[in-house]
């Protein structure tokens, strides 16, 4: 049987955090939108590449991340 | 440029060989090059004499191309002296043709047992490849490991595409890990994800042996076969739709791309390495452009380090090939950062610059949103001699955000207001100084927009700038893997 796997999914740039969209124990699909960020004067959804499970949320609405800085880990079940 | 102790001489069947004959191996070049080709159309240019090459002349959806195959039944694909020749050969024929050439590698690299001769060869294929670069389209599918030679080839062509065995490193993992003790595999050192994601060597990954095959197809089909542009044939469709109503919400513009092109006929080229700019090959109209987009939805659509490198390559293809462009542009400017700027942004936005400034090809812009700064001039804008610059009503064309800008102009005077009617004042000074130096209509009234034009009225627009442009020249330049 195939393992689960853990991915995270990292800001790509340094921004405000506006929302998180997910709770822990969600469910989501490939490209939900996970975290609302706010970068050059712009809403940047951030979506997901892969459906999963929220494992954890790494981040709140009013912080300030950096490029690579984990906002939200999936628990992802390979389909094959 | 090694592959580890093998047979000097070539293995062929024998009868009492337990193993099937080589031309049974599905990897056998010979196969391999009739799933490339139309059915029926594949002729020999060489002998299948066990060199390690294979060549031959055929045709993609009817447009004929030259193609070559590395045979990995014999050494594990390694490339002697005699196979070495077999592909210049082919180059040969393809430009006296001047017809596209498709490369298939699986290949350990120069070999061995032929020593420095075979690294001479090697590097023969490399200058023949570099002499066609600009002159005819060449792909190449990298369907099994491709070490060493066997990944310079590959890497020295216009297009690129890893089938899901494909594996290209410079040095295999036998040779990481004595070297430097790093236990790495050939997945993890050369397979898809490092090199559709982190390093830009490969610009079509495929899921099956035959998906790769088929992208190597619909690629040399659209650079070698590119029709003409048939301007009724364009209709209009809302574009503006596409887009989301807050000009300050992020987007993907891969739908937008898609339907500025005929539908269905993208082919997105690098499409997960610097996803902030998006380049396409598809058709318009019937004829083959190439589409340019930012994309704000990976950081914001700013142009950066990778973003310019990448999209300076497709300019330069696009141009050498004769293939018009169109240049979506909502950009809020460069990524700001000392990380960029230790990633050479200025060098490498430099190619964006000396890419759009030297192309000859028809290049048409449209402004969608916004285009401000540095990245206003490099996507294509009218100072760099854009063929035309449309813009949608309401985009903007500044040096920066109105409200930026104030804050920096009236930084003072803004200081000097209570806090809680500065947000207001703000306003008014940056709705004062867009009316002055921002907005679209100053933009065309200074003659850096052509013509505003309406989302639904937008294809027809492209379509007559480009007809307009009339025969399509071609930049007299090589392709140089930027």
């Amino acid at each position: 049987m195939a393992r689960e796997q853990q991915v995270e999914i990292a800001a790509e740039m340094v921004a405000n955090v506006v929302s998180v969209d997910v709770e822990p124990g969600a469910e989501v699909a490939a490209g939900d939108t996970v975290v609302l960020l706010e970068s050059m004067k712009m809403e940047i959804p951030v979506l997901t590449e892969h459906a999963g499970r929220v494992s954890a949320v790494k981040v709140e609405a009013g912080d300030v991340v950096q490029e690579g800085d984990a906002l939200v880990v999936l628990t992802v079940r390979p389909t094959s | 440029m090694t592959q580890t102790a093998a047979p000097a001489t070539p293995t062929s069947s024998r009868p009492g060989d337990r193993k099937p004959p080589r031309e049974q191996d599905p990897r056998h070049p010979g196969r391999r090059l009739a799933a490339l080709l139309d059915e029926g159309t594949l002729v020999p240019l060489t002998e299948d004499d066990g060199s390690g090459m294979l060549a031959a002349t055929g045709r993609v959806d009817g447009t004929p191309v030259v193609a070559f195959c590395s045979d990995p039944t014999v050494m594990g694909g390694a490339m002697g002296e005699v196979g070495c020749r077999v592909v210049v050969h082919a180059y040969e024929r393809a430009l006296a043709d001047g017809v596209p050439i498709i490369g298939l590698w699986h290949s350990g690299g120069a070999r061995l047992a032929e020593g420095v001769l075979s690294l001479h060869a090697v590097g023969e294929i490399f200058r023949a490849m570099t002499q066609a670069s600009g002159r005819i389209p060449q792909v190449s599918v990298v369907l099994g490991p491709a070490a060493g030679g066997a990944a310079y080839g590959p890497a020295l062509t216009d297009v690129v595409v890893l089938g899901p065995e494909g594996r290209i490193f410079v040095t295999g993992p036998d040779v990481v890990r004595s070297v430097t003790g790093e236990d790495v595999d050939m997945l993890r050192l050369g397979g898809p994800e490092p090199h559709g994601r982190r390093s830009g060597v490969v610009h079509l990954v495929a899921d099956s042996e035959q998906e790769a095959l088929d992208h190597a197809r619909a690629v040399a089909v659209l650079l070698g076969a590119q029709g003409s542009l048939e301007v009724d044939a364009v209709a209009d469709r809302d574009l503006g739709a596409l887009l989301p109503e807050s000009p300050r919400r992020a987007y993907d513009v891969h739908p937008l791309v898609e339907a500025v092109l005929d539908e269905g006929t993208a082919v997105e080229l690098h499409a997960r390495w610097a996803p902030n700019i998006v380049t396409s090959l598809g058709r318009f109209g019937g004829r083959t452009v190439g589409v340019i987009a930012n994309n704000p939805l990976r950081l914001g659509g700013c142009l950066d380090s990778l973003s310019a490198e990448k999209a300076s390559r497709f300019v330069r293809m696009c141009d050498a090939f004769g293939v018009p462009l169109v240049v979506l542009v909502d950009v809020p400017g460069y990524l700001p950062g000392v990380g960029q700027e230790w990633d050479g942004v200025v060098r490498r936005g430099a190619k964006l610059l000396h890419a759009f400034g030297e192309a000859v090809v028809p290049r048409v812009t449209l402004v969608t949103r916004k285009t401000y700064g540095g990245a206003y001039i490099a996507m294509n804008s009218r100072s760099l001699g854009a063929t035309k610059v449309f813009a949608w009503p309401g985009a903007e064309v500044a040096v920066m955000g109105a409200v930026a800008a104030v804050r920096i102009l009236h930084r003072r005077k803004l200081a000097d207001v209570a806090p809680e009617v500065r947000h207001r004042v703000e306003a008014e000074l940056a709705a004062e100084h867009e009316r002055i130096s921002g907005g679209v209509e100053k933009a065309v009234e200074i003659g850096v927009v052509d013509e505003i034009v309406a989302p639904d009225r937008t294809r027809s627009a492209l379509a007559r700038a480009i007809a307009d442009a009339g025969q399509v020249p071609r930049g007299q330049h090589g392709n140089i893997p930027l």
